[in-house]
């Protein structure tokens, strides 16, 4: 235990060692003060006051009301048209709030950090580097040699670098979780330790904690992330090619949707590992992709998948022979 | 215990349906050093792969310090300190960084005893600088303390001289002979250039189509220089008589080349014969005595410029 650990600060430190790595860092931490900047001047974020919220509700309702109206009449879409039934959820909200009497929340660091889910995609790029270069890069450098000589079986070397990935994307996520939760802090304010607001559920609307939500939103995600980087990390052991890994993990993880909804009509599109990545298509009252799937299918074919890229990965590196370039 | 570090037994290696190691089989002693030479491509690399475990054997096996590099590979490994290649080290990090990278992977190295083998090779003065701007010959002396931090019982070290300057490969030499001495370590070292490491090596293994074949000692070979035969050359007219009178007078089948004939005879019995030919009226031009080397034996082997 003590070796593997040992394995690990190697495998850590010559992650964070690299200036490339840091370079990764610090883009996160521009594209998070760069979104809290845009929100800052783009939006009213303090437009809720102790006094005038409900008045401001209902202001928000009829102006979205004339909105519709005016869009109806000018382009003649139906009922259901996606800009309409948006301004419509958004309505029924605004109403969820007055039935209830509650405050809507000022918009804070909570939020902020929630809206910043998103980013989870980038740590997905960010950790598909990463899992690409760890094998592939020793071959690169012939480090491999010297990595290999040493009285430490394969497996262990193998399983210290996927757990060093892993370490990394959790890291990542560490950091854009308190870099947005500080950033938004100083632009927007705190909300306070617990704080609720309302959102669209399976059952309609609930007014529920928004670090539950951070928690699932960010949960949901790394489903995609662990798949990608474990794609990744094969190909890279498989191939010993860092920049082949990258092109193939990000090509799929941009272009899986399409991939899916290209093949959506043939029988076996549902196991396509980009159908069950987004696990949310279950939750919230959302209907999943394609007809017949469950969270329980989805979660068979993820772990098929997750044997098979184990599967190759530990094969390759193991019983192969090093030899020259 | 007995004094054998390392043996191979009938060693076989297939890549497809090419066997590039064809069976080798020999051992190297304690505080050893042994000479790995061979044309590149005759298996040089092959074989330390396999010594080292970064290859699996086809055939045979690997014994270091008894433990089969197979069936036992992690205490057999553990007695092995080697640079495969060139030393390739981590280029983003330090000469210190490295080290500790490596001593991380073996329980039981102090910074103490990192400290001790940058001193051996000599890079106290560069070792907080990153490997990147290292030269190649600082990069061989990482290379070297690296395989040297777990005070293996055996070094072995795929072409050290490669890229160094002739300084650079005195200090390496010098550096061998010192710790196979003081430290009982066997030590291998493969080159393509048996001139760079014959001073330095106790025996010499001659490996050509994943064949040894040729093992000599060579303070064997000092001694036997004294009584051996030397290579004599004679620039002489009529050439054909005088190769009359050599083949009828001493039974010399000489050959000839331009001008000049040649053929092994004992040096000290040469003034004699040259004494002989002027009495029959041969006009000598020429007279040209070299010794037999290794370098020659070499050649003789492996066949000049053939690779393969």
């Amino acid at each position: 235990m003590v070796k593997f650990i040992k394995l690990l600060i190697n495998e850590q430190l010559k992650i964070y060692i690299r200036k490339s790595t840091w370079a990764m860092y610090i883009i996160l931490a521009i594209l998070i003060i760069g979104f809290a900047a845009l929100t800052n001047t783009f939006e009213d974020t303090n437009k809720y006051t102790e006094d005038n919220w409900r008045q401001e509700l209902q202001n928000e309702n009829e102006a979205l009301l004339n909105e519709n109206k005016e869009f109806q009449e000018d382009t003649g879409a139906e009922d259901d048209d996606f800009y309409i039934s948006f301004n419509m959820d958004t309505i029924e909200k605004n109403n969820y709030y007055l039935e209830n009497d509650i405050q809507p929340l000022q918009y804070g660091a909570w939020q902020f950090t929630m809206d910043n889910r998103g980013l989870l995609s980038v740590v997905s790029l960010l950790t598909i580097i990463i899992a690409a270069g760890i094998v592939a890069s020793e071959y690169r450098w012939g480090t491999i040699k010297l990595l290999l000589i040493r009285p430490i079986s394969r497996n262990l070397v193998l399983l210290s670098k996927y757990i060093s990935v892993l370490l990394f994307a959790f890291f990542t996520l560490v950091f854009v979780f308190l870099f947005s939760l500080i950033v938004g802090t100083v632009f927007f304010g705190f909300e306070g330790i617990d704080p609720h607001f309302v959102t669209e559920k399976n059952e309609g609307f609930a007014y529920i904690s928004v670090i539950s939500e951070i928690f699932s939103g960010y949960g949901y995600s790394l489903v995609n992330l662990v798949m990608m980087a474990t794609f990744a990390f094969m190909i890279s052991s498989v191939f010993r090619n860092s920049t082949l890994a990258i092109g193939i993990a990000i090509f799929l993880m941009m272009a899986g949707n399409s991939i899916v909804s290209f093949f959506g009509d043939r029988e076996w599109a549902k196991y396509i590992l980009f159908a069950n990545t987004d696990l949310k298509q279950y939750a919230d009252g959302n209907t999943p992709w394609i007809e017949g799937m469950t969270m329980g299918f989805s979660i068979t074919v993820l772990l098929v998948y997750y044997i098979i890229f184990m599967a190759l990965t530990w094969v390759f590196f193991t019983k192969r022979d090093v030899a020259g370039q | 215990m007995s004094n054998v570090a390392m043996e191979l037994v009938n060693v076989k290696k297939s890549i497809g349906k090419k066997e590039i190691i064809k069976g080798l089989s020999f051992s190297i002693q304690k505080g050893e050093v042994f000479g790995f030479i061979g044309p590149n491509g005759a298996g040089k690399t092959t074989t330390i792969r396999m010594m080292v475990g970064l290859m699996k054997l086809t055939d045979g096996d690997v014994k270091i310090l008894g433990n089969s590099i197979k069936s036992n590979y992690k205490e057999a490994v553990r007695e092995v300190g080697a640079i495969v290649e060139n030393p390739e080290m981590y280029p983003f990090m330090s000469g210190w960084q490295n080290l500790m990278h490596y001593s991380r992977m073996i329980p039981g190295i102090s910074k103490g005893r990192v400290k001790e083998v940058i001193s051996l090779v000599g890079l106290e003065k560069v070792i907080k600088e990153k490997v990147g701007r290292y030269s190649l010959g600082m990069r061989q002396r990482l290379g070297i303390a690296q395989a040297l931090l777990h005070n293996p019982s055996i070094l072995i070290l795929d072409e050290p001289t490669n890229g160094l300057d002739p300084a650079g490969i005195r200090e390496i030499r010098e550096y061998i002979r010192k710790i196979a001495k003081e430290q009982q370590v066997a030590v291998i070292i493969s080159s393509h250039l048996l001139a760079e490491i014959e001073q330095v090596c106790d025996r010499i293994g001659i490996i050509k189509n994943g064949e040894m074949i040729s093992i000599q000692s060579v303070k064997d070979q000092e001694e036997l220089e004294q009584e051996s035969l030397s290579q004599v050359q004679l620039e002489v007219t009529p050439i054909n008589h005088a190769m009359n009178l050599l083949k009828e007078k001493y039974e010399i089948d000489a050959e000839v080349n331009d001008q000049s004939i040649s053929f092994e005879y004992n040096k000290a019995d040469i003034p004699k014969l040259i004494q002989f030919l002027v009495s029959e009226e041969i006009d000598i031009y020429q007279v040209e005595i070299s010794k037999v080397t290794l370098e020659d034996k070499f050649f003789d082997l492996i066949g000049e410029n053939v690779i393969g």
